[in-house]
């Protein structure tokens, strides 16, 4: 993957470069926001992160040039300003994800690589399928082997969630935020328990091939048992 | 002093006019008198006069009489010994005012007379005068304006010594809150402003002022408490994570003793991370610095969505989670900020409730306000620790083992400040605790 960075921190912005490095991504970075204007605009990434404030020309006025320009490259801000309503004005903007500062980098690069992935919205699917598992969008209805399984409400959005997003790491605040709309992070970990509630109903009838698993301090993730 | 120099004006006006309304009086009466008088010599010629003079003067007569020819020598009249006593002075207008002292033998004078009247020449051989005892009048004239000068002086001196003693009390007043102030400045935080005990205004402004200094002294108090629980709650982390890092370089390990330190590492600055952003949230909640919106909340939708999200939670811990409001009950609030304070409610009432716990949230509307409620059936918390839990880093010692930073509640109660609401915990029945959210429905 392709991803500009456009951070003023010289140090935050090295480790993020080493991760992302590390986890197989090319990176180019600018260290204020004219630099990444000139990036943006000349180009092509996969995704483009920015920080909010950044010298020269700040972030969310720095989007709305880039995407003046037609340029749809998914954009991910990084702030220090975590506020709902700050979250609100960035998306506005024309962000696609807002992720508050401090931020463990397994949570900036889940949500890099949901976001590289992320499924066309103006496409309305009716259905979705990970390997043996089929969701109907329109009956609700989940079928794995074959075999139908019944959710609740919550577990049904849950197992959404992570169909959209198969075979990538989907952190916990990405859950909370998705699947509850909730900003906040309980810090008792409640969504390991619905994860484990949608576990032994979609894979512990289906001995033999586990599909959602645990990464352990990053979240979960639902892979395809093919 | 400007009161005392008007009171005087008003007093000498009231003077001036008496005196001269009372003259004019004498003076027509006098000139009524005169009248007759020429009118009876006209008839009468002068023996008719001398003769109506010497039976006035007879007569009890509030009026003097005296003719005389014109070598001055007494012909009539009710007062005879004119050559030695009279002080006569001609007034402008005609007429004459006259005095002599009466004396006792040893010459001392023991009484004043004063006489007002008028001089007229009948003939060019007589000299008549015709004038009135005003001795008594202007004995009242004198004691008039003797009283008003003293009263006006009286008022003026009293003014101006009440003017003095009040601004030198007010003075010395304001110069004891001023050193007191210095002293405060100083550093001495629990010096307080002299009070009395009469209700003025200066006393109500340094009641006011020491309402504030014990205000901010608490508010120190508070926030030194809060950085040395800051500095205490971190340094055991950052101590941990040290010791950790320490013994992991100094044995030799292989690079999978690396990532399992690393990990417990990465998890330890986590709870260090955790307890800065609720500090922060804190902060910025009270602060109101940021624009937290509000907007109108089904709190029935709001409870349900927390319940839901706890609920399997509650199932594994073996707690009885129920969601007790069934009714639609509209507030205008922060959603993600209640939301987050009735998470953390449940999460303490799941976590500190026990065994066998039943964990009750409910909401109900009492006109002008809403009340939410978290229950629990665990041991519940000692009346005088109630207080304290709501302060920052408080963690009872029953608490000591379990995760947390201790700020859970103090997050809980400035989200409810936001809303301007109460926090109240009370003693669940039978037993437990419930938290009581109390915010008013506008």
């Amino acid at each position: 993957m392709h991803i500009l960075l456009i951070e003023d921190d010289i140090n935050a912005a090295s480790y993020v470069i080493k991760g992302l490095k590390e986890s197989g991504h090319v990176v180019d970075h600018a260290s204020n926001g004219e630099e990444g204007e000139q990036l943006a605009l000349t180009l092509k990434f996969d995704v483009i992160v920015v920080d909010r404030m950044l010298p020269k020309l700040d972030g969310l006025s720095l989007i709305n040039k880039i995407r003046k320009e037609d340029i749809d490259t998914p954009i991910l801000i990084l702030s220090a300003l975590g506020e709902v309503d700050e979250k609100v004005l960035g998306l506005k903007a024309g962000a696609d994800d807002y992720l508050a500062k401090p931020f463990s980098f397994s949570e900036l690069l889940a949500r890099i690589e949901v976001l590289n992935r992320r499924t066309n919205p103006e496409i309305k699917e009716t259905s979705l399928k990970v390997g043996s598992l089929s969701m109907n969008l329109l009956t609700r209805q989940v079928h794995r082997q074959g075999i139908e399984i019944d959710l609740q409400p919550r577990e049904f959005r849950l197992l959404e969630f992570l169909m959209k997003r198969s075979n990538q790491v989907v952190t916990r605040t990405m859950l909370l935020e998705g699947v509850w709309e909730y900003h906040f992070d309980p810090q008792t970990n409640v969504i390991d328990v619905h994860i484990s509630r949608l576990r032994s109903k979609i894979d512990k009838p289906f001995d033999g091939k586990e599909m959602l698993f645990t990464e352990r301090g990053a979240g979960y993730a639902l892979r395809s048992d093919d | 002093m400007l009161l005392a120099f008007s009171i005087g004006l008003v007093a000498f006006y009231l003077y001036l006019s008496t005196s001269r309304d009372f003259q004019t009086k004498i003076d027509n009466e006098i000139i009524q008198e005169s009248i007759r008088l020429s009118q009876v010599h006209k008839r009468y010629k002068e023996v008719g006069l001398i003769r109506e003079i010497q039976y006035l003067s007879k007569t009890p007569n509030p009026n003097l009489y005296i003719l005389r020819d014109s070598n001055n020598k007494f012909i009539a009249g009710n007062f005879s010994d004119t050559d030695s006593l009279w002080n006569l002075t001609r007034l402008e207008e005609g007429g004459v005012l006259f005095s002599f002292e009466k004396k006792n033998n040893n010459g001392e004078t023991v009484r004043k007379y004063y006489f007002r009247g008028k001089e007229f020449i009948v003939r060019n051989k007589y000299n008549l005068i015709v004038a009135r005892d005003v001795s008594y009048e202007n004995y009242l004239k004198e004691r008039f304006f003797n009283t008003i000068l003293s009263t006006s002086l009286l008022i003026i001196f009293l003014g101006l010594l009440g003017g003095y003693v009040l601004s030198r009390n007010f003075l010395n007043r304001i110069s004891a809150i001023n050193k007191t102030s210095l002293e405060i400045m100083d550093g001495d935080l629990s010096m307080r402003l002299p009070t009395s005990s009469n209700n003025d205004e200066l006393n109500q402004l340094s009641l006011n002022l020491n309402n504030m200094l014990d205000r901010l002294n608490k508010l120190m108090i508070g926030m030194k408490d809060v950085s040395d629980n800051i500095a205490h709650d971190l340094r055991t982390p950052l101590n941990k994570i040290r010791t950790n890092l320490e013994v992991t370089l100094m044995s030799n390990p292989d690079s999978e003793s690396y990532r399992e330190t690393i990990k417990e590492v990465i998890d330890d600055v986590d709870s260090v991370i955790n307890t800065f952003n609720s500090l922060l949230a804190i902060s910025r909640v009270e602060s109101g610095s940021v624009s937290l919106k509000k907007e109108k909340i089904n709190i029935k939708n709001l409870i349900e969505d927390i319940v839901d999200l706890w609920e399997p939670l509650a199932e594994e811990k073996g707690v009885i989670l129920n969601n007790e409001c069934d009714i639609d009950i509209f507030l205008e609030g922060n959603k993600n900020l209640l939301s987050q304070a009735i998470s953390n409610l449940i999460d303490n009432a799941i976590k500190y409730g026990g065994v066998e716990n039943i964990v009750n949230v409910g909401s109900r509307d009492n006109a002008d306000s809403i009340l939410i409620w978290v229950s629990d059936t665990g041991p519940g918390i000692q009346d005088k620790d109630k207080e304290k839990v709501l302060d920052r880093f408080t963690r009872l010692d029953t608490s000591r083992n379990t995760s947390g930073t201790g700020l859970g509640l103090s997050l809980v109660a400035s989200m409810i400040k936001f809303h301007k609401g109460t926090i109240e915990l009370l003693d669940a029945k039978p037993k437990g605790l419930i938290v009581k959210l109390q915010i008013p429905s506008r």
